[in-house]
C-alpha cells in the first residue's frame, strides 16, 4: 500500500493527463460509433450536435426544459427536470471539477492547440490580476443566459428564436461535430435577427477559441459557464482539493504552473480547500510544489495524490544521479 | 641634519609590514582560530567533514583561490539569481562577510551603529582582496536592504564594476512579481553582454538543475537533523552551508550527500552528536557567515543542539526550488524570478507572516525546545521584527532569546552567559516534561 502511494505520489501527472484525456475524448466524441450513451446529463461540453457522440453536455436538454411552458414547468411535469438534474450532480460529484482537467473534450482541445504552441516554441501570454478578476465574471453572465433566459421564454417574455441561446454562442457546436466530418454548423441562421447575433457570435467565439487558446493557456475556460455551475456544487464533491496553509512558503511554485492563474493557490494559507471557481482540478499544482504534503487531492478524507519532495524532484528530472 | 636620516634608517632596518599584508595575517588568525574551535572543541566529527574543515583550510587560512578559471560574479544578496549565472557560465561567490578585521577597516565607511555583515563586507571589498577568488569580474547588488543598498555606491567608488537589481520591499502583489521578473530579465541580458556568451534553453535548463540537486543535497541534510538524537552538531551545518558561497556547486552536492550517507549510517546506529538531554535549537536571524560562526558555537558549547535555522545563510538560501512549466527561457528565467522573490522571508518585507509560519512549522517539524534570534546591532530590520516572532513562538509556547551581536571578540563572556542560561532553563523545561511523560505512563 505505501509502494503504491510512492508510486503515485511520484507519477507523471502530465503524461498521465495526457492519455486520460485522449482516451476520453476518443470516448465522449467518437463513442456513438460503438453505440456508447451515457446519456444527456454530462457536465462537460460535449456538443449534441455532434451525431456520434457518447454524451451530451447538460446544457442542452436543460435549456429545452426550463424553456417548457411555466404551467408545464411548475407541474409534475418538473420532475424530469429534477431527475436530469440529480443524475447531473451524480455524475459531477465523483470526480468535481477534474470533468473540466481530464474528460472535456473542449479544455482538451485547447491543450492540444498549447501543445501545438509549445511545439513552435511560442511564448503564452498571461491576463494581468486585474484583467483576470474581471474577465472571469463573464462566465456567471454566461450561466445566466443558460438558466434564465428559457425561463423568460417560457413565461412568454422571450420568443423561440431564443431557444437554447447559448448552444448557438457555443464554441462547442461548432468545434465537436468537426470532428467527424460534420462541418454544417459553421453557417450563419438567417431565420430572424436574434438568431443572426446569436450564430454570429458562435462564429466569432469560435474564432477567438482556437485563436486565443493558442496565446492563452486554457483561453475558453475564463468563460464556461459549465465551469461556473460546477463550482455552485463542488461542496458537494467527494474529490477535494486541499491546502495545509502552514506547510506552504508561499514559493508560487503552483501559481506559475497554473493555466487558470489562480491566485489563491499560492497566497491563500488560510483556507483548506483551497478549489477556486476557475480551477480545472488539472493537478499541475500538486505536481510543482516541493514541500511535502503541502497541497493534495482527497477522496473522501483519504489523500488520493499529495505534494511530496520526491516526487517533486522526479517530475524536474533532478533525481537521477542519485539512484 | 638631513644626511643622519637615511643613515639611521639604515641602522634601524628591519622589515616592515605593509598594511595589506598585516590585515590578510590578522584575517587568516581569525580563520585558523574559528576553524579550531570547529575542528577540535568538539570531539567526532564525521569523517566527511573533513573536506569541509580543508576546504576552509585551504581558502581562509592559506590563501588559495578558486574558479581561476571562469567569470567571477560577487553577489551582495542571495536574491541574485545563481541559476542565472551558472547557466551564461559564470560562478557565483557570495561576498557577505564575517571577518572581525574587515568589519573594522569597513567601520571607515558606515556609521558607528550599523550592520557588522555590512561594514566587514564593505572593509573586505576595499582592501581587494577576497579569500576564495582572486579577482572579481563583476558584482550584482539586489537592492534588498537599505544599508547594502546605499554602501553600493562606496563599492561603485572602490572601483568594482556593479550592476544594481531592483528589488521590491513587497511581495503580496502581482505587481512586484511582474516589477521584479523585468529585473530578473533585464539582469540576465546584461549580464549575458558583460560575459560574452548567449543565455540558452539548454544552459538554462542545466543551469535549474545544478542548483536544484544542490538545493536538495541540502533538504537531505536537514532531513537528518529531524532525527533525535541527532547525527551532527549545527556548526558544521553551518560549515556545510557557508562553503555553498564560493565552492564549486558540483563538487558542493556530491560532498553534501556523501556526508549525508555517513549521517545516515550514524543515525542507523542511533549515535547521538550532543549528549541526551540537549535542547534542540532553532536558530533565526542575522546570519553566522565564517568565521563569525560565534554564536551557533556557544549555542554548542553550553550543550544545545542547532538543529534547524531560519536564516539567509543556510535555510533560506536553499529553500524554495523552481518549478518550470514550458522548458523555455521565457518560463524558465520567470521561474526563477519567482523562486527568489515569493518564498523569501528576508524581514525587509513589509509583512513578515510567511517568517512567522516558517518558525512555528520548523519549531514542529523539528521538535524545536527553543529559539535563538540574533540580530546584528544595527540591522533594525531584524531588530524591529524581534518582538512579534517573539509573541508568534509565544504562542506556541516556544521560548525565544533575542541576542544582539557584532563581530567583537570582546562581547564572547556576557553573551556566553545568556546562552549558558538560556539552555539550561531549557533543560530544566525538558527535564520537568520528561518526568511528567514518566508519571503519566
Amino acid at each position: 500500500m505505501s509502494r503504491l502511494k510512492k508510486f503515485i505520489d511520484r507519477a507523471d501527472i502530465r503524461r498521465f493527463r495526457f492519455w486520460v484525456q485522449l482516451s476520453a475524448f476518443i470516448l465522449f466524441v467518437y463513442g456513438g460509433y460503438l453505440s456508447i450513451d451515457l446519456g444527456r446529463e454530462m457536465p462537460v461540453f460535449i456538443c449534441g450536435y455532434d451525431q456520434e457522440a457518447a454524451g451530451m453536455c447538460y446544457f442542452m436538454p436543460l435549456q429545452h426544459q426550463l424553456a417548457r411552458d411555466w404551467e408545464r414547468l411548475f407541474s409534475a411535469a418538473g420532475l424530469g427536470v429534477l431527475s436530469a438534474f440529480a443524475i447531473f450532480l451524480l455524475w459531477f460529484i465523483i470526480f468535481n471539477k477534474a470533468w473540466c482537467g481530464y474528460i472535456c473534450p473542449l479544455g482538451t482541445m485547447q491543450d492540444w492547440i498549447t501543445l501545438l504552441r509549445k511545439k513552435i516554441g511560442v511564448a503564452y501570454s498571461n491576463y494581468t490580476q486585474s484583467q483576470y478578476s474581471s474577465l472571469k465574471k463573464i462566465k456567471y453572465i454566461f450561466l445566466a443566459i443558460v438558466i434564465i433566459f428559457p425561463l423568460l421564454m417560457g413565461a412568454g417574455l422571450f420568443g423561440g428564436e431564443w431557444r437554447a441561446a447559448f448552444c448557438k454562442m457555443c464554441p462547442g457546436r461548432l468545434i465537436t461535430p468537426m470532428f467527424v466530418g460534420d462541418f454544417s454548423q459553421w453557417s450563419i441562421d438567417f431565420s430572424s435577427n436574434t438568431a443572426i447575433f446569436l450564430t454570429a457570435f458562435g462564429i466569432a467565439f469560435t474564432i477567438l477559441f482556437i485563436v486565443g487558446s493558442f496565446v492563452k493557456k486554457r483561453f475558453f475556460c475564463f468563460y464556461c459557464p459549465m465551469s461556473a455551475m460546477h463550482y455552485i456544487f463542488s461542496p458537494f464533491s467527494i474529490l477535494r482539493l486541499k491546502k495545509e496553509g502552514d506547510k506552504c512558503t508561499k514559493c508560487g511554485d503552483c501559481y506559475r504552473v497554473c493555466d487558470m492563474q489562480i491566485f489563491d493557490i499560492a497566497d491563500d494559507v488560510v483556507s483548506k480547500n483551497i478549489l477556486r471557481d476557475d480551477c480545472i482540478l488539472c493537478l499541475k499544482c500538486i505536481a510543482a510544489c516541493p514541500e511535502e504534503d503541502a497541497l493534495h487531492l482527497d477522496i473522501v478524507n483519504m489523500a488520493l495524490f499529495r505534494s511530496t519532495k520526491d516526487g517533486f524532484a522526479k517530475r524536474m528530472g533532478v533525481d537521477k544521479e542519485r539512484e | 641634519m638631513s644626511q643622519s636620516g637615511p643613515l639611521k634608517t639604515r641602522k634601524r632596518e628591519r622589515k616592515v609590514e605593509d598594511p595589506k599584508s598585516r590585515h590578510k595575517r590578522h584575517e587568516a588568525m581569525e580563520a585558523v582560530k574559528a576553524l579550531d574551535s570547529i575542528r577540535f572543541g568538539f570531539s567526532e566529527n564525521p569523517k566527511e567533514m573533513e573536506y569541509f574543515y580543508d576546504l576552509f583550510e585551504r581558502v581562509y587560512c592559506s590563501g588559495e583561490t578558486l574558479h581561476t578559471d571562469k567569470p567571477t560574479i560577487g553577489t551582495l544578496c542571495i536574491q541574485a539569481p545563481y541559476e542565472i549565472i551558472y547557466a551564461l557560465g559564470g560562478v557565483p561567490v557570495r561576498l557577505c562577510n564575517g571577518f572581525h578585521t574587515d568589519e573594522q577597516s569597513g567601520g571607515d565607511f558606515m556609521p558607528a551603529k550599523s550592520c557588522s555583515l555590512v561594514k566587514a563586507t564593505l572593509g573586505m571589498l576595499n582592501q581587494h582582496n577576497i579569500p576564495t577568488v582572486d579577482r572579481l569580474d563583476f558584482i550584482v547588488h539586489p537592492t534588498t536592504c537599505d544599508q547594502k543598498t546605499k554602501s553600493i555606491s562606496t563599492i561603485e567608488d572602490m572601483g568594482y564594476s556593479v550592476y544594481h537589481m531592483e528589488f521590491p520591499r513587497h511581495k503580496e502583489s502581482e505587481e512586484s512579481r511582474e516589477y521584479w521578473r523585468r529585473s530578473v530579465r533585464s539582469f540576465a541580458k546584461e549580464l549575458s553582454v558583460k560575459i560574452g556568451r548567449k543565455l540558452t534553453r539548454k544552459s538554462m535548463k542545466e543551469a535549474i538543475k545544478k542548483v536544484a540537486r544542490a538545493q536538495l543535497a541540502y533538504h537531505r541534510l536537514s532531513e537528518l537533523m529531524k532525527n533525535d538524537p541527532v547525527p551532527i552538531l549545527g556548526k558544521d551545518i553551518f560549515l556545510v552551508t557557508n562553503a555553498f558561497f564560493f565552492d564549486d556547486i558540483e563538487r558542493w552536492t556530491n560532498r553534501v550527500h556523501a556526508l549525508c550517507d555517513e549521517l545516515q549510517k550514524r543515525v542507523d546506529e542511533g549515535y547521538n552528536a550532543a549528549s541526551k538531554r540537549s535542547p534542540r535549537i532553532l536558530y533565526t536571524g542575522s546570519p553566522p557567515i565564517f568565521p563569525n560562526l560565534k554564536l551557533p558555537l556557544m549555542i554548542e558549547q553550553a550543550d544545545g543542539v542547532v538543529v534547524a535555522d531560519e536564516s539567509c545563510s543556510a535555510n533560506r538560501l536553499f529553500n524554495d526550488m523552481v518549478s518550470v512549466d514550458e522548458w523555455f527561457l521565457y518560463d524558465m528565467v520567470d521561474a526563477v524570478a519567482d523562486r527568489y522573490l515569493k518564498g523569501c522571508t528576508c524581514p525587509i518585507f513589509t509583512r513578515n507572516e510567511d517568517r512567522k509560519r516558517r518558525l512555528a512549522d520548523l519549531a514542529k517539524r523539528y521538535s524545536i525546545d527553543g529559539v535563538v534570534y540574533q540580530s546584528f546591532a544595527g540591522c533594525q530590520v531584524y531588530e524591529m521584527e524581534q518582538r512579534s516572532i517573539q509573541r508568534e513562538l509565544e504562542k506556541i509556547g516556544i521560548p525565544m532569546l533575542y541576542v544582539e551581536t557584532d563581530y567583537s571578540p570582546g562581547q564572547g563572556g556576557q553573551l556566553s552567559t545568556r546562552i549558558e542560561a538560556f539552555i539550561e532553563s531549557l533543560k530544566v523545561r525538558k527535564r520537568r516534561v520528561d518526568h511528567k511523560k514518566r508519571g503519566a505512563v
